[in-house]
């Protein structure tokens, strides 16, 4: 079942021409032919959900925009700042599916009525960005962007803009801040997005999977859409695979595949002779989960929160045995202490203290107490800051600690300043003695 | 705002009830139980960023602890402050721990030591060594951001108070947040620098010791300091100060935010330019054609005054029982008199007009008040020194150091003057052109020097402290005209001293006489709003 990845092999498919001849923009005719609420309602049957990490109900966060009271125009906003670790969908469709992206962003913006739809793309990504800049130059041309677009009367236009390079700038009111030429830090909510969001207008912010999938529902119905996958989570899924296997990539399976199945039949396996440590299964800001719960687990959000960590954006980093897990940490502390906006106090001061402490034990310094105090630091950042990301940054730093202590606890033993260092010695001291 | 409009919400905190009006935020509701919220970025005259998260509470169904400084009220919301809850006390200290691990808690040489919010919420909320054993953050120590301001950026917490000031009030944006995460700091955006005429409130607003004055830096240990509620006298607007005094030295200026007049700032003129008030030198005795005299001899020649010939020309920041005085004076003796007050309008930028009058005259509303001058003080001022100068008057009396405004003080003025058959100055400078221009000269007070009261320009009543040390040779500017209105035979006033005679006019202002201590009280604290009749 390809969605999303429908048409990628052909090189002509960034052209309009190339992505026409495979059916493309036909979804958006029939979305200009249905009235905007009942492209609202198809979503809302599909039972889409959020892309983007936190699997929100796409239909549900489009009807916000139904009373249609305001006088302000509406803006889309499409979040390309895929920078999770460990994640690359977005960057495949818009490499090679750029026309699927604009064709969602079309259905969306007739959905909602936005005037204007701006898409935040990462900073790094240069090559997507000159292709998204293409295709959107060459809708312009055909009269697929603009003004009254196909005849219809209904105007939209397309604004790309690159972000600098902050991971922060993914949260949704941090873009909107740093699309503004504001430093790119979270707002305080409430006022919601869809009330008060890019320029205080009613905004609707999508990740770039969810949009891309649109024009499945718009052609072939929600009811077709809920048909895929499994009951709560419809549809399929793009999974960005790396780590210890033999073929990482992206995947796009049915949601409700399970997961061991993946990784031996889609991933090809472990490397040779190696066995399965760990899995970080939705981008870096998820809790890990060892081999021996991985089994009877089905991709989807339900069944992964089930089992304990979360689906998230499905940036899948699989360890094998050699892993080192203070090493783990350290480099995703060392990511997550980098890339706090500064804002607020224990994510700005938390985050860095854990990264020293992670460091110093990596260093071989670390005393057997800093186990505990790592995870009173988490649990003081967790749940107090403005954004999610507090939240988001010590899930893994907490389960990772909880669930190979022992390899922490072996490393800090090793401290020769410790006082288990310093006892072991004493007793070997004392043997020798005897 | 009217209240009573407004739709009131009932809430509970800390099992209290409260009512308060829709859209309060809890921080400002739990004022009306007493229950005080710790918080650093919080200012009710700035807008709300939520980003020091020490003001956390506890609210009934929410599934984790709220920011008391955003979270709007709600009805029938039950809230619990760290007065009730052990899960918001734990969050308090959790974040005085973050926010301290990369202080560098330099109290020993810190000016904000004795002062500082993280010191206070420290002891009160904390109070726990810190758990942090490595290397703490280094970042610039002494950087100048403007002329009148210098920033330590490892005693910032982020609070962005200052930030939000240049933008939201003064609108001029000078400051800025660069770097992220735990390397963030507060920096002068490119191309400017911070000197804006309300630039020293950003110290006022640092709840740290990040922000400092260049000119007090280093200074004064704040706890050697006699701290003194009063006005400034810059201008009409008479903002509220809290100065600091010590070694009878002004050290330090802070604005005292009133709640009477919603108004938190002070600008860097009367923060700063306080000196001008202090003379360098401070006359002690009376002196006839420049020979030192007793008083009682120097008012032996003043017989002539008793005439409408006389004229009165006051300084501007006189007090409003000088004013009483020489209002008394002229009605008794010389009734025709002309009165004037040295008032020179100034022209202000659209920026400074936020805060600042037109004026440098901090008093000429008592002088209105009282109907010695007219609504238009600078040309009767102006029509006075013309009588002056063609000599239409006979005998002049200058009241305070300023009674003729500096600008106008030149040879022509003097020259004048001294042709005049009588002048009398009553000053406090001795370094004054006044003092080897009058005929008589009598030692007075400096504003500083004494206590009373001031109209400001919006007609609100307001109370000028005595601050520093004065001279026993000297006396208050309205003694002396009770002085020679007892030598003239008829006595103006029974007070000898300057809390007395305040006194006795609030009791001839205010229509509840019984209660006079009370009001003045109320006067010195916040000001009273009168009426002209």
């Amino acid at each position: 079942m390809k969605i999303l990845l429908k048409g990628i092999e052909f090189d002509d498919n960034v052209s309009v021409a190339g992505y026409q001849s495979r059916g493309g923009y036909e979804s958006f005719r029939k979305a200009l032919s249905m009235s905007p609420d009942s492209v609202v309602d198809e979503v809302k049957k599909s039972g889409l959900r959020g892309r983007g990490g936190a699997g929100f109900p796409t239909g549900i966060k489009w009807s916000f925009f139904i009373p249609r009271k305001t006088e302000k125009p509406i803006y889309l906003i499409i979040n390309a700042d895929e920078s999770e670790p460990g994640t690359f969908k977005d960057r495949l469709i818009m490499e090679r599916n750029p026309h699927l992206l604009l064709e969602g962003i079309l259905c969306g913006a007739w959905a909602l009525q936005a005037q204007k739809t701006f898409i935040y793309i990462r900073g790094e990504y240069a090559y997507p960005y000159t292709v998204m800049k293409q295709a959107i130059k060459e809708c312009y041309e055909k009269g697929l962007l603009g003004q009254n677009i196909l005849g219809s009367g209904f105007s939209h236009d397309v604004i790309i803009h690159r972000g600098a390079g902050a991971y922060i700038c993914g949260e949704e009111t941090a873009l909107m801040n740093s699309l503004e030429g504001k430093k790119g830090q979270p707002r305080l909510k409430p006022p919601f997005p869809a009330g008060y969001g890019l320029y205080g207008m009613p905004t609707n912010i999508n990740n770039v999977e969810t949009i891309c999938n649109i024009p499945f529902i718009v052609q072939n119905g929600g009811d077709a859409y809920f048909k895929i996958g499994v009951e709560k989570s419809s549809g399929t899924k793009l999974i960005s695979a790396s780590g210890h296997i033999k073929k990482p990539g992206i995947y796009e399976v049915e949601m409700g595949y399970p997961l061991l199945d993946f990784i031996n039949n889609e991933c090809g396996g472990m490397l040779e002779g190696r066995k399965i440590k760990c899995i970080i299964p939705g981008g870096s800001s998820t809790p890990v989960m060892t081999g021996e719960e991985l089994v009877g687990v089905n991709l989807d959000y339900e069944s992964m929160r089930l089992a304990g960590s979360s689906l998230g954006c499905a940036g899948f980093m699989v360890l094998d045995d050699t892993a080192d897990m203070v090493e783990v940490l350290l480099n995703l502390t060392k990511f997550y202490a980098h890339e706090s906006c500064g804002q607020c106090t224990p994510c700005r001061e938390g985050g860095h203290w854990i990264e020293k402490i992670v460091q110093r034990i990596a260093d071989g310094q670390g005393r057997p107490e800093d186990i505990a105090l790592i995870q009173s630091v988490c649990g003081q950042i967790a749940g107090h800051t403005i954004c999610a990301f507090g939240d988001t940054m010590v899930m893994p730093y907490q389960s990772i600690l909880k669930k190979f202590a022992s390899e922490f606890e072996a490393k800090i033993s090793l401290n020769p300043n410790s006082l288990v260092a310093k006892s072991k010695r004493l007793a070997v001291l004392q043997e020798n003695q005897l | 705002m009217n209240e009573q409009n407004l739709d009131l919400i009932t809430l509970t905190i800390d099992d209290l009830e409260v009512s308060v009006p829709k859209g309060t935020v809890i921080i400002e509701a739990a004022k009306q139980v007493h229950a005080k919220i710790p918080h650093y970025c919080y200012h009710k005259s700035l807008s709300i960023v939520g980003n020091c998260r020490m003001c956390q509470v506890e609210v009934e169904g929410a599934p984790k602890l709220m920011i008391a400084c955003h979270t709007q009220v709600q009805p029938g919301m039950k809230v619990r402050t760290h007065q009730t809850s052990d899960k918001v006390r734990e969050a308090q200290a959790s974040t005085l721990e973050m926010i301290l691990i990369n202080h560098p808690l330099d109290c020993t040489v810190c000016d904000q030591a004795g002062h500082c919010k993280l010191q206070d919420y420290h002891f009160e909320y904390n109070a726990q060594p810190s758990r942090f054993i490595e290397t703490k953050v280094s970042k610039v120590k002494a950087e100048p951001l403007g002329p009148t301001v210098m920033l330590d950026a490892e005693r910032c917490i982020m609070c962005t108070r200052c930030i939000r000031f240049c933008d939201e009030v003064t609108k001029t944006s000078e400051l800025g947040m660069v770097n992220r995460g735990d390397r963030s700091m507060i920096s002068i955006n490119p191309g400017k620098e911070l000197n804006n005429p309300f630039s020293g409130n950003v110290v006022d607003l640092c709840p740290v010791g990040a922000l400092t004055h260049k000119q007090w830096r280093f200074n004064t240990r704040i706890w050697y300091t006699k701290q003194v509620d009063t006005i400034c006298t810059g201008c009409s607007t008479g903002c509220s100060v809290k100065l600091a005094i010590r070694d009878n030295q002004v050290v330090h200026v802070k604005s005292r935010p009133n709640s009477a007049t919603k108004q938190d700032w002070l600008c860097d003129e009367g923060r700063y330019g306080f000196h001008r008030f202090i003379p360098k030198h401070h006359l002690k005795d009376a002196s006839v054609k420049q020979q030192v005299v007793s008083i009682a001899d120097a008012l032996n020649n003043l017989e002539a005054l008793k005439s409408n010939d006389t004229a009165f020309l006051l300084a501007p920041d006189l007090f409003l029982e000088d004013f009483y005085l020489v209002k008394k004076f002229r009605e008794s003796f010389a009734p025709e008199a002309q009165v004037a007050v040295a008032y020179r309008g100034r022209s202000l930028t659209e920026l400074e007009k936020i805060l600042i009058s037109p004026d440098y005259a901090a008093n000429f509303r008592s002088a209105q008040y009282l109907g010695l001058i007219s609504d238009n003080p600078e040309s009767d001022y102006q029509t006075l020194l013309n009588k002056i100068y063609n000599q239409e008057i006979k005998n002049l009396v200058l009241v305070g150091d300023r009674a003729i405004d500096l600008q106008d003080l030149n040879s022509e003025i003097v020259s004048a003057i001294t042709k005049l058959s009588l002048s009398v100055a009553i000053i406090a400078d001795a370094d004054s052109a006044l003092r080897t221009t009058c005929n008589v000269v009598l030692p007075s007070r400096s504003v500083y020097q004494k206590a009373g009261l001031m109209i400001s320009n919006k007609l609100r009543l307001q109370y000028s402290e005595r601050l520093l040390d004065f001279d026993f040779s000297t006396h208050p500017h309205w003694r002396y005209f009770e002085m020679l209105a007892s030598k003239f035979g008829k006595s103006i006033t029974l007070a000898k001293e300057d809390r007395e005679m305040t006194l006795a006019l609030l009791a001839e202002i205010n229509a509840d006489p019984s209660d006079l201590n009370t009001n003045l009280r109320l006067v010195r604290k916040q000001g009273l709003e009168i009426a002209f009749q």
